[in-house]
């Protein structure tokens, strides 16, 4: 594992570089059209959150995570969807660190599943939340299967992009 | 592949297991059907789906907005709503206890619950 600790005005252009990554990765599939089960989508911006977790740190990780969140509800213009995607970002960011310290950087694309998992999970709990009842919960294990697909797909495009990028620094 | 690869993977194949028995549990059919309409967990109607005879339509509206509700003999569905998403409208009729018909923007949720003995209590 090579890690170069990047500081200040380095730390900083990277951080900005991915979240413009990231941000412009979610709006491109905000126009996709929608999957049949309300909620489910691809979520291949989080190739940049499971790649920033294991390479760069969780802090860094969760500081492009936010940024991009917020953004990403101000220029898809729905406000209301900010509170689902928060929850499940927060979520599978903390899942993602614990499996951090669990999995070497050659498995990183086994912790998407269960991030993706962990990420259905906070936007159905927020769901609930705001609704007001358990009802929602019904959607739990297509959700669960849901959340799995789409993170081994955006987990096995971050162990690519890991892979191309120790190819770079050489 | 290390252990702890190993545990993860087992535990994501028995999260998978679960989902997929869960779902076909959920897609039983219910005996007596109730839909269940509530909005920001206040239960607005509960209508008997075996027990409508024709086909009728009733809108519900407040601040957050209206949804057209079509109700049929054994389903139920929303047919307009002045959301943006239209998610609601798109899913159709639901009849069984599959999945509810959740509408974010209204906090509207219609679902199916099983009626019967413990129903008919509790409406009496």
């Amino acid at each position: 594992m090579t890690r170069r600790r990047a500081e200040g005005a380095g730390r900083l252009t990277r951080l900005a570089l991915l979240t413009a990554i990231a941000l412009t990765i979610f709006m491109v599939e905000a126009q996709l059209p929608a999957a049949p089960i309300p909620g489910v989508k691809l979520g291949l911006a989080n190739i940049v959150t499971v790649y920033a977790v294991f390479v760069l740190g969780p802090r860094d990780a969760l500081m492009i995570l936010c940024a991009r969140v917020f953004l990403g509800a101000v220029f898809s213009g729905q406000m209301s969807t900010l509170w689902y995607s928060a929850a499940g970002g927060l979520l599978s960011w903390c899942v993602l660190c614990l499996l951090r310290r669990v999995l070497t950087q050659k498995q990183l694309w086994l912790s998407s599943p269960v991030a993706g998992v962990f990420h259905n999970l906070g936007q159905l709990l927020a769901a609930a939340a705001m609704l007001g009842t358990w009802a929602v919960l019904a959607y739990l294990p297509y959700l669960v299967l849901a959340g799995m697909l789409a993170g081994l797909f955006t987990g096995l495009a971050a162990q690519a992009l890991v892979g191309r990028m120790e190819k770079l620094r050489k | 592949m290390s252990r702890n690869g190993k545990i993860v993977l087992m535990l994501l194949l028995a999260a998978a297991g679960i989902s997929l028995a869960v779902i076909a549990m959920q897609r039983e059919e219910i005996a007596d059907p109730v839909a269940r309409i509530s909005r920001d967990g206040v239960v607005l109607k509960e209508i008997p789906l075996d027990q409508v005879g024709r086909a009728y339509s009733f809108v519900l509206e407040d601040e957050l907005g209206s949804n057209t509700i079509l109700v049929e003999r054994g389903r139920i569905r929303v047919s307009q709503a002045d959301c943006p998403d239209q998610v609601c409208v798109d899913q159709g009729w639901i009849s069984d206890g599959t999945a509810p018909i959740v509408c974010l923007p209204h906090k509207l949720v219609i679902e199916i619950v099983g009626g019967g003995e413990a129903f008919d209590a509790a409406a009496g």
